[in-house]
């Protein structure tokens, strides 16, 4: 097999007497779709902030394509070509939404310049109208991001992570909010973004999981409960007990992790 | 008539009445005017440098003015010390105002909101106490006196500060192309960034944007127009002196920005121009002139949290959506595209 895409060893970061990732070490090969699953508080939001840099561990190592990336700073992470949505929708509330994909697109160089009209650069412009075709808000390209509604956020946080041209792209929760149609067209497209790019997805619908997962890793109190394709895990009788037999009850959820 | 004739016709109509200052004012009333408009300008220079960290970056500084006192000095220093003539003189107090806010900057970008305010607000006591205390090289509070060299000399002609008309436009070609590179700063791909900070620190650093590195350019640029406007300042008055970089000459900036409108380009200047009419008008007869901007700027708060050009803004988009006939989508803010 070759170099994996994204590598931990011995992860773990405590939050005072709470470990919410403990002792992880994870190895995900390139070219697929992971999905990161379980219960919450099962450290999958705090597995994202260690790889992308928004917390350093208190011990081990994250290995981004063979690279030492431990204790990098997000934005030389995010150069590196890890690019992140958030699990609460964050976008650049008083920029217009096209403004929010034209510095999205912007921040991948190194260098912005500071005197040219940024109106002027006719590759980016055609770029951000590409991406808002693409993700259906062309007709709001000039609203305010702040004023779209809580569907078409998470859709502009797509654009966003699109015209990032990302190489591995971590979604947190990307299609929490949306309505049935919304998720349908996300899923659509993060299928297609699949085809070019590695992506590891936080997602809480198993309908989705399971329509767009090569592999599934699932998550429990920090550490690894149990990992394979979408087929075994199905058939996994602790996954099925913990957390695939009723997905959308919450409380359901919450007794597992003290089970 | 639609928002942007109106805002043309403003615009042609403000820049006319800028020209005229020197035979309009007198004509009109006294040539106190010409100083006072001379002084505005400069203030609100000053005002800028605060609005571009505070409206454009999201940073909060009460401490511009110690970078304006940087440009004084430099300035008045540069003159009364090294024997300087104009030019290098004006550029020593930019580049002395830049150095100290990078040199600040390197600190004070780190920290962010109010730990950011009260780090600047820091350096600007330091340094107001240090120039009080080394009263031998710059005069302390009594400031130190200069006299004007001349800004060109062509041949047997002389151009110099002195005469009220030139200097009025000297001023106003300065403040001119600041406030043109402020805009052009704001709607370049940097500007861009900065905004995107201001909004959202946390997204920027992750698309990649370098949120240090671009907060501690703002910081420096900031520095820059409270440099110029400092220089400025020292060539106007023809004296340097501490009590200009005490922190209440900062957060007179800040106030003047937030009720002109912070994160527009016209909003520093709208604050200032109030303000200083108010205390021109109000000072000769009230000594408390300060309440009077303190209920303004208590009162603009509460109704109008972007401004006054803000409110101006709003009421502008509100005529576009009127006219939605237009073929062009309204203009949302002035902030990005004024």
């Amino acid at each position: 097999m070759s170099e994996p895409v994204l590598r931990t060893e011995n992860l773990t970061r405590r939050f005072g007497g709470l470990t919410a990732v403990d002792n992880l070490s994870i190895s995900l090969a390139g070219g697929r779709v992971h999905a990161i699953i379980g219960p919450n508080g099962a450290g999958k939001t705090t597995f994202f902030n260690l790889v992308s840099g928004l917390l350093g561990p208190d011990s081990g190592r994250v290995f981004f394509r063979g690279r030492d990336i431990t204790g990098c700073k997000p934005h030389e992470i995010s150069r590196m070509g890890i690019k992140r949505t958030l699990q609460v929708k964050s976008v650049f509330p008083e920029l217009s939404v096209a403004d929010n994909l034209w510095i999205t697109r912007q921040a991948r160089s190194r260098f912005l310049h500071p005197f040219r009209s940024a109106a002027s650069d006719l590759q980016a412009k055609s770029d951000v109208e590409r991406t808002l075709g693409q993700i259906g808000l062309t007709g709001l390209a000039g609203r305010p991001a702040g004023t779209l509604s809580y569907g078409d956020v998470a859709m502009l946080e797509i654009g966003m992570a699109v015209i990032s041209e990302p190489s591995l792209l971590l979604l947190d929760e990307p299609t929490c909010g949306m309505s049935p149609a919304e998720t349908s067209r996300a899923v659509a497209k993060i299928r297609d973004l699949a085809r070019t790019i590695d992506i590891i997805i936080i997602e809480h619908d198993m309908d989705v999981v399971f329509g767009i997962a090569n592999d599934i890793t699932v998550l429990a109190q920090g550490a690894i409960l149990a990992s394979g394709t979408p087929a075994e895990i199905a058939d996994d009788e602790r996954v099925r007990e913990a957390y695939l037999g009723r997905p959308e009850d919450e409380d359901f959820v919450e007794e597992a992790i003290h089970a | 008539m639609t928002r942007r004739t109106i805002e043309i016709g403003m615009a042609a109509s403000f820049a006319a009445f800028l020209i005229a200052v020197p035979w309009l004012i007198p004509a009109l009333t006294d040539n106190f005017w010409v100083s006072v408009i001379t002084e505005i300008l400069i203030w609100s220079l000053f005002a800028a440098s605060a609005n571009l960290l505070f409206g454009y970056v999201g940073l909060l500084s009460f401490g511009q003015a110690l970078y304006f006192g940087f440009g004084m000095y430099g300035v008045a220093l540069g003159i009364d010390h090294f024997g300087l003539s104009f030019w290098p003189a004006f550029g020593l107090g930019i580049v002395a105002a830049m150095a100290m806010a990078l040199l600040s900057g390197v600190f004070a970008v780190r920290l962010s909101w109010h730990y950011f305010a009260i780090i600047t607000v820091v350096f600007s006591l330091i340094f107001y106490f240090l120039a009080v205390s080394m009263k031998p090289l710059t005069g302390g509070d009594d400031g130190i006196n200069f006299s004007l060299p001349p800004v060109f000399r062509f041949g047997g002609a002389v151009w110099s500060l002195t005469d009220p008309t030139f200097q009025y436009f000297f001023v106003l070609a300065a403040v001119t192309v600041c406030f043109f590179l402020m805009y052009r700063v704001i709607n370049s791909p940097l500007g861009k960034g900065f905004l995107a900070i201001r909004d959202n620190d946390l997204r920027a650093s992750l698309i990649g944007l370098n949120v240090y590195v671009l907060r501690l350019i703002a910081f420096v640029m900031a520095g820059f127009l409270a440099g110029v406007s400092g220089a400025l300042f020292a060539f106007f008055g023809r004296y340097a002196s501490a009590t200009y970089m005490f922190y209440q000459v900062s957060g007179e900036a800040v106030v003047w920005t937030i009720v002109g409108g912070a994160g527009t380009m016209f909003g520093p200047l709208v604050g200032t121009t109030l303000f200083i009419v108010i205390r021109e008008i109000v000072s000769s007869h009230w000594e408390h002139h300060s309440l009077i901007v303190g209920l303004m700027a208590i009162l603009v708060v509460i109704f109008a949290p972007k401004g006054i050009v803000g409110l101006w803004n709003g009421w502008m988009t509100r005529l576009g959506e009127r006219d939605a006939a237009a073929s062009v989508p309204p203009r949302l803010t002035l902030r990005a595209d004024p």
